[in-house]
């Protein structure tokens, strides 16, 4: 009778050819490329850069900007999660470096970088997709109540829903949920901090006060008419909210292109 | 400035799996016995890992996470083939599945080698993928715990017992 050490000797020594092994796999190869094509995700170039607003984890497909994630405020292992599970990630510190120059130049009033591609894959709902398209109509300088935003999507009673979207908004400062506000006037929550968000603010011509509210000088702009109005006046009440934006005073709405409301007269 | 790797994503797949290529296909090759069958679940495990690997913590586990998909499908092969009540026959494996002839007849002579062949795939599952791991593959004990989902004692315990079965056998 053989030795268990005898049996685990040979078969240890019953090696199959590396020769034979590398044809099996050039012939497995084919089949495989061929389903991965059915099954690949796309590419995303991953990076840390420092920026006005913290560290931030910036990640871009071929589409456009996927995610950028404040790191000073938590990990980046949940956006790291989800990020894993619709690309795949590649360590890419030129192409992140490039997005945090965009982004300094935006501090030093740039607002030309904030057209820069957006890839919402990450946003799950079709409902996000729309309030977050449709945010970035809303031009630098201007903001937008979370009431202003579910109306001009078609569904004007969802603020809490666009309060929701807005939190999990995977690409903050180009998709500028910072211009979001509450209808009472002040400027609410964010996902990067308040602090950042003042900040992105006022970076873009919005001086928002100290006591975090409008100034008492912001006026009512509709996007359709072109007009600015004082918020009490008789026309801005009666505007459809959807339409409407908010100026940090008179010259800022002139600058964006509205003329001044002949009722009113907020010049 | 931070750097991605701080952040511990873990390299792309295609760059992570290439150097197991050769284990993985080794591994098929001893477990089904057949060409066909091993370059079809070589196939299979690429794809299964690829759309689970985002699933993956780290890479430190890769190695034996491939393995574990790998002798999973294995299972599921036999099992289905079970189902079908097919008779698998070893002495249709490929000649190349415990060695090439040449080799065989050096030690103990082709019976020898196809009495073995035999001995192995009679094993229980568990304890002839945990001896595969082993001596094919080259897996640690911590690996094929892993890979089997059982603890290292238990790894080893299957290894011995297989041994122990085909020193019986023979």
């Amino acid at each position: 009778m053989m030795s268990t050490n005898k049996i685990a000797t040979r078969l240890e020594q019953t090696p199959i050819d590396d020769g034979v092994l590398d044809a099996m796999i050039n012939e497995a190869r084919s089949g495989i490329e061929r389903d991965m094509q059915l099954i690949r995700r796309p590419e995303a170039r991953v990076g840390v850069i420092p920026s006005p607003v913290g560290r931030l984890l910036i990640a871009e497909s071929k589409r456009g900007l996927a995610t950028i994630h404040f790191l000073a405020l938590d990990g980046a292992e949940r956006t790291l999660e989800k990020l894993r599970k619709k690309f795949d990630l590649i360590e890419n510190e030129a192409s992140t470096r490039r997005v945090g120059a965009e982004i300094d130049r935006l501090f030093k009033g740039d607002l030309s970088v904030l057209a820069h591609r957006v890839d919402l894959t990450l946003v799950e709902s079709d409902f996000q997709r729309r309030a977050l398209t449709s945010l970035r109509t809303v031009p630098a300088g201007a903001v937008i109540t979370y009431q202003g935003l579910a109306a001009a999507v078609g569904h004007p009673n969802s603020q809490r829903a666009i309060g929701t979207t807005m939190a999990s908004n995977p690409v903050p400062i180009f998709v500028p949920c910072h211009r979001v506000i509450r209808s009472d006037g002040s400027i609410g929550n964010y996902g990067g901090g308040v602090e950042n968000k003042v900040k992105l603010l006022r970076a873009e011509g919005f001086n928002v006060g100290r006591d975090l509210r409008l100034p008492a000088r912001a006026v009512m702009g509709h996007r359709k008419t072109r007009i600015f109005c004082r918020p009490e006046c008789s026309a801005a009440k009666r505007a459809d909210s959807s339409r409407m934006l908010i100026f940090a005073d008179a010259q800022c709405a002139g600058q964006a292109g509205l003329r001044a409301c002949k009722l009113c007269r907020p010049m | 400035m931070g750097r991605a790797y701080e952040l511990r994503i873990p390299p792309p797949f295609d760059e992570a799996v290439k150097s197991m290529e050769r284990e993985i296909m080794r591994f098929l090759m001893r477990s089904t016995g057949d060409r066909e069958d091993a370059k079809d679940l070589f196939q299979e495990t690429w794809l299964r890992a690829y759309r689970a690997y985002p699933s993956l913590q780290t890479e430190d586990g890769l190695r034996p996470w491939i393995f574990r998909i790998a002798s999973n499908l294995c299972r599921n092969r036999v099992r289905d083939r079970m189902r079908r009540a097919r008779v698998i026959t070893n002495a249709s494996a490929n000649g190349a599945a415990l060695g090439d002839s040449a080799s065989s007849s050096a030690r103990g002579g082709p019976d020898a080698m196809l009495h073995l062949k035999r001995s192995i795939a009679r094993l229980p599952g568990k304890q002839g993928q945990a001896l595969m791991m082993r001596k094919f593959a080259g897996l640690e004990y911590a690996e094929i715990g892993a890979a089997l989902n059982c603890s290292v004692q238990s790894a080893r315990a299957s290894v011995y017992q297989a041994l122990r079965k085909l020193k019986a056998d023979e």
